[in-house]
């Protein structure tokens, strides 16, 4: 019973950090506001998918099943990418966002965002949302009638916790000033998708699109396990691994390198408002 | 389009997905079999040379679904129940890499030792 609330949550936190970030994002920037239809439409897109998906592994359909690995490496890779596209964009133009708008100059660039946007939530949902239907309702099925009501008082707290989660985001909007709430969730986006390229350099790996150099560069598991239930939430949460191999750990670090530098040249859009 | 060229765009896109995808190189290497069962394991170590490309092949036998994941190995196969799902691995350094069942972490517990 604590497993399968504790599953469906750990199975959503992903998906509602990023849709909750970026819906109290567009909720504080007034000029945002018409993102938050293409957030919404994401949402829904991403149900479908993670619906679709769910299906797929259920059917067993060698065709869906041998094209799954591939299909979600291009998820996680599409999804850290946008991420932190969003990112840029908002220290980029959430500051001027109102004065380009009365200009006439980002309406174009601020559509195109919002196709981003969309894309963004309906990856996140789709990608964890599959196995979160797969297990619940692979649970529920096989629940014998008499735990039928308990499971689905588990799964309603699943969603409830996941619930909160998403409120929480949205009072931390409204709580601490923008330019605090700011920072901070932009961290958290920038860890998830350092989380996400992890993954995602991890079954190119598996798939031998990429060479490991070193496997086992070290093994941190006497630490922190990555694949106990507090190293799990920590590894899908900032990309930890106990065990990395060379290529993984090189680009983690590209990747912390990278957004360093793009961080040092743009300014935070906090600056001037709070 | 003439048909040729779409045949042969069509030709070029198969050979493509065909090196892309790991399933379809059917070489001959060791498969090991994992039985899944509601939280039950039918092997808990599994030793294997280092170096030497393998395949697990997942069959979930219980009534509930599975997961069957090795983070280091970079492996997640969400087993329906009643389905199996085989998916070939490259051959990693020795060491001893953890598995479990995701959806039965507590006991599922194995792992991979290769030697």
């Amino acid at each position: 019973m604590g497993q399968v609330v504790f599953i469906m949550w750990r199975e959503s936190v992903e998906a509602l950090l990023v849709v909750g970030i970026l819906h109290a994002w567009l909720s504080n920037t007034p000029e945002a506001a018409g993102g938050r239809r293409w957030l919404w439409g994401g949402v829904v897109l991403g149900l479908v998918l993670a619906a679709l998906l769910a299906l797929g592994i259920y059917s067993a359909q060698e065709l869906l099943l041998d094209w799954q690995e591939q299909f979600q490496t291009l998820m996680v890779l599409v999804a850290a990418a946008l991420i932190v596209q969003m990112v840029l964009w908002m220290r980029a133009h959430g500051r001027t966002l109102k004065r380009d708008l009365e200009q006439d100059l980002s309406v174009k660039a601020a559509q195109r965002n919002w196709w981003g946007v969309a894309l963004l939530a309906a990856l996140a949902i789709a990608r964890e949302g599959s196995e979160a239907v797969v297990f619940l309702y692979g649970t529920l099925a096989a629940a014998p009638q008499e735990q039928l009501p308990l499971m689905g008082l588990a799964a309603a707290g699943g969603l409830l916790l996941a619930l909160a989660t998403f409120w929480l985001l949205q009072l931390g909007g409204k709580v601490l000033n923008w330019r605090q709430f700011f920072r901070i969730t932009e961290i958290m986006l920038l860890f998830l998708a350092a989380a996400l390229l992890v993954t995602g350099v991890e079954k190119m790996q598996a798939l031998e699109w990429l060479p490991p150099l070193v496997d086992g560069l070290w093994d941190s598991t006497w630490l922190l396990s990555d694949m106990g239930r507090v190293g799990g939430v920590v590894a899908a949460l900032t990309g930890y691994r106990a065990q990395p191999s060379l290529m993984t750990v090189l680009c983690f670090a590209g990747y912390w390198a990278v957004m360093w530098g793009m961080m040092r040249r743009r300014a935070s859009p906090g600056q001037g408002r709070a | 389009m003439h048909l040729a060229v779409k045949a042969l765009a069509a030709h070029g896109l198969a050979a493509f997905l065909l090196a892309l995808a790991p399933s379809a190189q059917a070489a001959d290497i060791p498969t090991i079999r994992v039985e899944l069962n509601d939280g039950q394991i039918n092997v808990r170590r599994i030793e294997l040379p280092a170096k030497q490309r393998f395949r697990v092949e997942v069959v979930n036998k219980g009534k509930t679904p599975a997961e069957f994941e090795s983070l280091p190995l970079g492996l997640e196969l969400v087993v329906a129940p009643g389905s199996t799902r085989t998916r070939a691995l490259p051959g990693k350094s020795p060491g001893v890499y953890p598995f479990y069942d995701e959806f039965h972490m507590e006991t599922t517990k194995g792992e991979f030792v290769i030697k």
